[in-house]
């Protein structure tokens, strides 16, 4: 009877445990890579190869580290733990190691939001790689450049916003403008997401304001809340996607104020200029007047992120 | 915009800076200094969407003295050369490489007439 009950018992435990290993939504990434490989998107360049290779060129690509050779995203993540979260009598962080999920998201909420599918080994893993960058660690900087948003952020964890409407994001999908198969044994599926070409998928990260959600509100791009509120009273509807993906042809290449195409876009300078002389009775002032007007094309305001 | 002389000396400079300034955690008069602090705006002077913004740059082109008592004004240079650059600075500095970038420049040339009364 005592085996029974010791079987019984090995038996219940060898199903839970098969239970936890069938339900990958809920592991979390113990380090860098791991996470890397639960959002490894590189098999999308199999069928996909231009829009893969345009998007390797965009800051999406180094969405952590910052503009190739620069770093300059990962520099301000060591700012943000010097002189913001080590100097917050509040935030639990005396040093660099101290820094978990929660508080990283301050940054990562946009700059890697599936780190939220991940363990805090992995923020510290991440400091850990931006500290040393500064120190010229060719190794960490390779490291931190492995993170990015890629096609999976966009299309298929970020791809529903409204999840009580159109539901959650599945695993084994992957969402664009059409429903049918996606010949790719990890994603088989393809789904229709409804706001793939709408400005609000962008919104997520280039927001509206501070985010309200955290425990330390911050938010550094409010661009979706100068289009909401200041592009959009001006009559015109372009989202995002129109002017970044399709005018700008750059494509998957999503570029802003690096890039001359979009600048050539998005402002429009006139200059003029005159000299003259102006007379009060007797004495005689020699001047100059430059009149410049500065248009903003865009669909928001300039700058903002 | 930066004006010079024939042999590029600089008379007058002037600058205009288009940006939110963020407040730092919503309260108070203190620019936020990083995007951790940004949590409200103490002023807002970037570029509106669709909007035209012209701004106006006078730029004297004498030095002042006093003659026999009288304020005489002297000119610095019948010809001048005016730049105008408009740049963009994510981090406030122009040596900045890899993150400064300038989206136009313009130049003019212009002449005030020598003598008459």
């Amino acid at each position: 009877m005592k085996f029974v009950k010791v079987l019984v018992i090995l038996i219940l435990v060898g199903f839970a445990l098969t239970a936890f290993a069938a339900a990958p939504a809920g592991k979390k990434a113990k380090t860098i890579d791991e996470l890397v490989k639960m959002y490894d998107s590189s098999s999308c360049k199999d069928c996909h190869a231009e829009i893969y290779a345009e998007w390797e060129k965009s800051l999406h690509a180094r969405s952590i580290f910052g503009p190739a050779e620069v770093g300059r995203t990962a520099a301000t993540l060591k700012t943000t733990v010097e002189n913001g979260h080590k100097d917050w009598p509040y935030s639990g962080v005396k040093k660099p190691e101290d820094m978990k999920v929660e508080h990283l998201m301050v940054c990562a909420s946009c700059h890697l939001p599936q780190l939220a599918e991940a363990e805090d080994s992995v923020a510290q893993e991440i400091m850990k790689n931006v500290y040393a960058f500064k120190e010229t660690d060719d190794a960490a900087a390779m490291k931190l450049q492995s993170l990015n948003i890629n096609c999976l952020v966009c299309h298929q964890r970020n791809a529903i916003v409204h999840k009580w409407v159109d539901g959650y994001p599945e695993k084994n999908v992957v969402y664009g403008f059409k429903n049918g198969e996606h010949p790719s044994p990890d994603f088989p599926k393809m789904k229709q997401s409804k706001i793939m070409g709408e400005s609000i998928l962008c919104g997520q990260c280039h927001g509206q304001g501070p985010n309200f959600a955290q425990d330390n509100p911050t938010q550094c791009a409010t661009l979706y809340g100068s289009y909401n509120f200041a592009y959009i009273p001006e009559g015109e509807r372009e989202t995002c996607q129109e002017c970044h993906i399709k005018k700008s042809k750059l494509g998957h290449n999503m570029q802003s104020y690096r890039s001359p195409e979009m600048a050539k876009m998005a402002l429009d300078m006139h200059v003029y200029a005159e000299a003259f002389q102006w007379r009060d009775v007797a004495t005689t002032t020699p001047a100059a007047t430059v009149i410049v007007e500065l248009k903003n094309k865009a669909g928001h305001a300039i700058p903002d992120g | 915009m930066t004006t010079k002389t024939p042999d590029g000396k600089i008379i007058n400079q002037q600058e205009k800076i288009y940006m939110p300034i963020p407040q730092q955690f919503g309260r108070g008069d203190k620019m936020g200094r990083g995007p951790y602090e940004k949590s409200g705006l103490l002023k807002d002077t970037s570029l509106p969407p669709l909007r035209t913004v012209k701004e106006t740059f006078s730029i004297p082109l004498y030095k002042e003295s006093k003659k026999d008592g009288k304020l005489a004004r002297t000119i610095i240079s019948n010809d001048i050369t005016v730049e105008v650059e408009l740049w963009y600075l994510p981090y406030g500095k122009k040596d900045d490489e890899g993150n400064s970038q300038m989206w136009q420049k313009v130049t003019k040339k212009l002449s005030i007439a020598k003598g008459g009364k």
